[in-house]
């Protein structure tokens, strides 16, 4: 019983955390958006700071939580070594 | 439904630390940390170089960071490196970018070497302009040419239960073709045809792709609605 209620605590935590930012018909409309950069159009992002729609305003750190929000792991990359001497 | 079977606070912890995992995505770089550290370079003049211009690419990488969000730099990915089979010290000043570039099925659907002909285009081409712009880090006689390196997400690898995988375009060009390039004294394929490259499919590399240079303000006329940057930046 212990073990359920500190995993529901946790989880719970983590969920308001990250609820806290946008709703999540706020985060579907954002993800709508995501053929803006190689695809020719330019689709705006939508994100608005106020909940009465007053005030809109957008920040890096909301761009960067949007780009989190979809990440699904770390991308096999090259290594710079493989570019570049320093 | 999904239950959870977990007996103890233990594995409650470890699947917490899974989703915060989840949650906190990809490090990138804050302004400073997108600066190649000093102590990284190898030779006196590429260090030379980096103390000198450190302010000034400092600078351009806040205006990356402020005024162009839908980018990143990568961490230390900023500075003055040299091609890796390169025999001489010749330094670049090199920006290695990477682009939110989501699933999309019309990106989805150009062969590879389109997909870097449309990423060059769109990214490659205004970030070498806006480098070519610190005519101060530009005129400096230890600079050879430019580089900028592009990484975006390869299509149908960012989905849940895929292993994302990255495609990464390099390129160098001297100061002079550059130059003759933007200012439309030198035609795209003359250009490409004088500029090294090379295309890794994560870690592999493809080596030299057709690459088709075309007109696209993208970049520099992309606005995200509602964005602004903050207070006493100046975009251009």
């Amino acid at each position: 019983m212990r073990a359920w209620l500190s995993l529901a605590t946790v989880v719970g935590g983590i969920m308001m955390v990250t609820a806290a930012c946008a709703t999540s018909e706020e985060w579907a409309e954002w993800r709508s958006h995501n053929t803006h950069f190689a695809s020719g159009t330019h689709a705006g992002f939508s994100m608005r700071n106020n909940r009465d729609g007053s005030n809109p305003r957008v920040t890096r750190t909301d761009v960067e939580a949007a780009r989190q929000e979809s990440w699904w792991g770390k991308a096999i990359t090259v290594s710079p070594e493989q570019i570049f001497q320093n | 439904m999904h239950r959870f079977h977990s007996r103890t606070p233990a594995a409650g912890l470890v699947l917490a630390a899974a989703l915060l995992a989840a949650v906190a995505g990809p490090a990138f770089a804050t302004p400073e940390d997108a600066l190649m550290p000093l102590e990284k370079y190898t030779t006196p003049k590429a260090k030379g170089l980096a103390s000198a211009h450190r302010s000034r690419l400092l600078k351009f990488s806040e205006e990356i960071y402020n005024c162009l969000p839908w980018l990143s730099v990568a961490p230390g990915g900023l500075g003055f490196p040299k091609a890796k089979d390169s025999v001489t010290d010749d330094r670049y000043l090199s920006t290695w970018i990477y682009i939110d570039q989501r699933e999309d099925p019309a990106f989805a659907a150009l062969p590879q070497e389109r997909r870097v002909s449309a990423m060059f285009s769109r990214y490659g081409v205004d970030m070498l302009r806006r480098m070519a712009a610190l005519s101060d880090v530009i005129d400096d006689g230890d600079v050879t040419g430019l580089s900028v390196v592009l990484s975006w997400l390869k299509p149908g690898t960012s989905r849940p239960g895929k292993q994302p995988v990255n495609e990464t375009f390099a390129l160098f060009v001297d100061k002079a073709t550059l130059m003759d390039f933007l200012a439309k004294r030198v035609p795209p394929a003359e250009f490409t045809s004088r500029a090294k490259f090379i295309l890794f499919d994560g870690q592999d590399p493809v080596g030299r792709v057709p690459l088709e240079v075309w007109e696209d303000s993208f970049n520099s006329t992309f606005k995200v609605t509602n964005y602004e940057p903050p207070k006493g930046v100046q975009c251009q």
